[in-house]
Formats: C-alpha cells, sequence, structure tokens
C-alpha cells in the first residue's frame, strides 16, 4: 500500500489523476492472498433455522452475527474424515488464543434420522468448546442445503442396519457480518487457517470485500 | 563355529515357529476415541518387509464387536467412505492407514475405551497370516 500512497501524493495534471484512478484501482484488487480460497459473494449469507443440540433451542443464522463462523457438514457415524475436520478446526481456532471465543464451528448433521439431539451434543462437546452441534429436521436440513447447494446422500444399510453418508467435504467461512469469505479444504492446515481467522477478526465492521 | 551354526539353527527355529506372523512392521498405531458407540477411526503405518506380495484382508479386536478395512475417498469435493476388501503391499512398501484414506472402521464397542489405553488389534493377512498390534487410544481433538 505503501506505493498506492505514494501515487497519491504525486498526483498534478489530468493525465496523472486517471493513471492514479485506475493505480488505486489496481491496488484495491492487489489486497495480499488469502490462504483460503476466497470464496467472497459466491454463496447466501448466513441463514438457517435449526436447533442447537447442547439445549434443544432453535437457532438462525443471525444468531451467529458477530462471530466469525466456520460451517461444515457431517454425521456423528463418520469416524475418519469428521473427527479430523473438526480436530484440525478446533486446533486453528485454539490457536487464536483469547479470540477463540470469537469464532463458532457449526457441526450440521446432514444424518438427522440417527443424530439425535442428545448424541450430537456429546459429540460436538468432545472437539471442545465453540463447536456447536445443529440437527434439523429433514424438510429444514432440506432447506438448508438447497439453499447454499450443499450435497449429501446415503447409502445402503447394511445388515444391522448402518449406512455410510456422502457429504460435501468443505468448511465455509462466514464473516462477523454472516457473509460468505473463505472456503477451507481437505489440504489446508492448521496455521493458514489461523492466519486467515486472524485477519477475518481484525477486520473492521462493514470493511469486508 | 558349532556353537554359532547351532545359534543359526535356533534362529531358523525361531522363525518357523512364528511362519503365522507375516514380516511386516506398524508402526504409529492409534485410534481416535468418540464418544458413546460411535464408530471409531484406526491409523497406523505398515511396511511390508516380506519378499513376496502381502494382502492385509481384514482385522479384529475384543474390546469392538467389528472391524473393517475403509477407505475415505473425496471427489468433487464430496466425501463418501467405501469398504476394501484388502490391502496390497510389495516388498518393501509402506502403506499409511491415515486420516482422509485407508482406515480401519472400528464398530461395536464391548468395553469403554479412554484416551491413553492401548487396545490389541488382530490384522489379518493372506495365508492365515496374523499380527496383533496394540493401538493407543487418542482423544477426540488430538491431530
Amino acid at each position: 500500500m505503501t506505493g498506492c500512497a505514494a501515487a497519491a501524493r504525486a498526483s498534478g495534471s489530468r493525465f496523472l489523476i486517471v493513471l492514479l484512478v485506475s493505480l488505486l484501482a489496481a491496488c484495491g484488487q492487489n489486497e495480499p492472498p488469502w490462504g483460503l480460497r476466497n470464496i467472497s459473494g459466491f454463496m447466501p449469507s448466513l441463514d438457517f433455522t435449526l436447533t442447537e443440540a447442547s439445549d434443544g433451542a432453535t437457532v438462525h443464522g443471525k444468531d451467529f452475527r458477530g462471530k466469525v463462523v466456520l460451517l461444515y457438514f457431517g454425521y456423528t457415524h463418520c469416524p475418519d474424515v469428521c473427527p479430523t475436520t473438526l480436530a484440525l478446526l478446533r486446533h486453528a481456532v485454539k490457536a487464536l488464543g483469547t479470540n477463540a471465543d470469537q469464532v463458532r464451528i457449526l457441526f450440521v448433521s446432514v444424518d438427522p434420522a440417527r443424530d439425535t439431539l442428545a448424541q450430537l451434543k456429546t459429540y460436538a462437546a468432545a472437539f471442545g468448546p465453540g463447536v456447536v452441534g445443529l440437527r434439523g429436521s429433514a424438510d429444514e436440513l432440506k432447506a438448508f442445503t438447497r439453499h447454499y447447494r450443499i450435497s449429501y446422500g446415503y447409502g445402503k444399510p447394511d445388515s444391522r442396519g448402518a449406512y455410510e453418508v456422502s457429504h460435501s467435504s468443505a468448511v465455509y467461512v462466514f464473516d462477523r457480518e454472516g457473509e460468505i469469505r473463505l472456503l477451507i479444504g481437505s489440504t489446508d492446515s492448521a496455521p493458514v487457517i489461523t492466519g486467515d481467522l486472524q485477519r477475518l477478526l481484525a477486520e473492521t465492521p462493514g470493511a469486508s470485500m | 563355529m558349532k556353537r554359532m551354526l547351532f545359534t543359526i539353527v535356533m534362529l531358523g527355529m525361531v522363525v518357523t515357529a512364528h511362519a503365522g506372523q507375516p514380516p511386516v512392521s506398524v508402526s504409529d498405531a492409534r485410534m481416535r476415541w468418540l464418544p458413546g458407540d460411535l464408530p471409531m477411526a484406526g491409523y497406523f503405518v505398515i511396511t511390508s518387509n516380506a519378499p513376496g506380495r502381502l494382502r492385509l484382508l481384514g482385522a479384529a479386536s475384543p474390546a469392538f464387536g467389528d472391524v473393517m478395512v475403509h477407505r475415505s475417498l473425496e471427489e468433487s469435493g464430496v466425501t463418501h467412505m467405501a469398504h476394501v476388501d484388502g490391502v496390497d503391499l510389495n516388498p518393501g512398501q509402506s502403506v499409511a492407514f491415515a486420516p482422509g484414506g485407508y482406515h480401519l472402521m472400528l464398530m461395536g464397542r464391548t468395553q469403554e475405551l479412554h484416551a491413553g489405553e492401548e487396545v490389541p488389534v488382530t490384522l489379518r493377512f493372506n495365508d492365515d497370516q496374523t499380527l496383533v498390534v496394540n493401538f493407543r487410544v487418542t482423544g477426540a481433538q488430538d491431530e
């Protein structure tokens, strides 16, 4: 940005002003790259109606305004990818220190048939504070996932009735104002996530995008 | 010399006596604890020292009713799990059972488990070869 400020001071002729305007526009686009994938504007802002597993209360997306939200879809009978992802997110958030409380990890069950509120509550709690288990009826879940174009599907039940659930592997990051900003993929590391969360938390309201 | 020969013969007998155990080394065997009776995932790194191809066919543990070899796959941003019939190990090859890939799916706990405990798991290979490996139970939040 120092170069941009210098260009602004050097203004003089009309030509220079035109040059300056285009330079400043370029400066705006040249914000330092994010460690995670920037998906600003590619999804609707955070909005849903679901039930919070910890107390059975109805919660809405807007209830999380003021917090940076990490939105993840999974199910409790998922022993590999879901716990690994939640542990990674928890580590990344924990590394924020005193700011960790400014972030919420929302774990939305895509398997409401098996994930009772009680089961979801103990599951979310196992991953530490700040992890919120959310459950919706089949219809609520369908409405929510359709709105965000999140895919999930159920495999054939085996002889014991156990079945596999395929689900989106991404984690969606919303800023304090509930706007979609970043996407965490399966190869992103905890330090990269922590770094971007720090940056999001440092933003002043209204300064996004 | 005679003594040395005797030792070699004895060593040969020891190896013969353990013919049911495959020449593999296993490290970092662990399983991630989850609450209640939710299925857990087991991870390890296995290296084959066998002269020929070895195949891991399955596993069992007294702490679980059922253990399966699974593999998580990610396709176009969607994760799913698949049961696998076996994992081939070429001579000298190492295969990591790691998060997001191959793992043991440990189902139906027969006992309460806690982080820090060790749980024996028997890995089953071709030709009735078996190997008992102690898996460390890690906390849900451990990486």
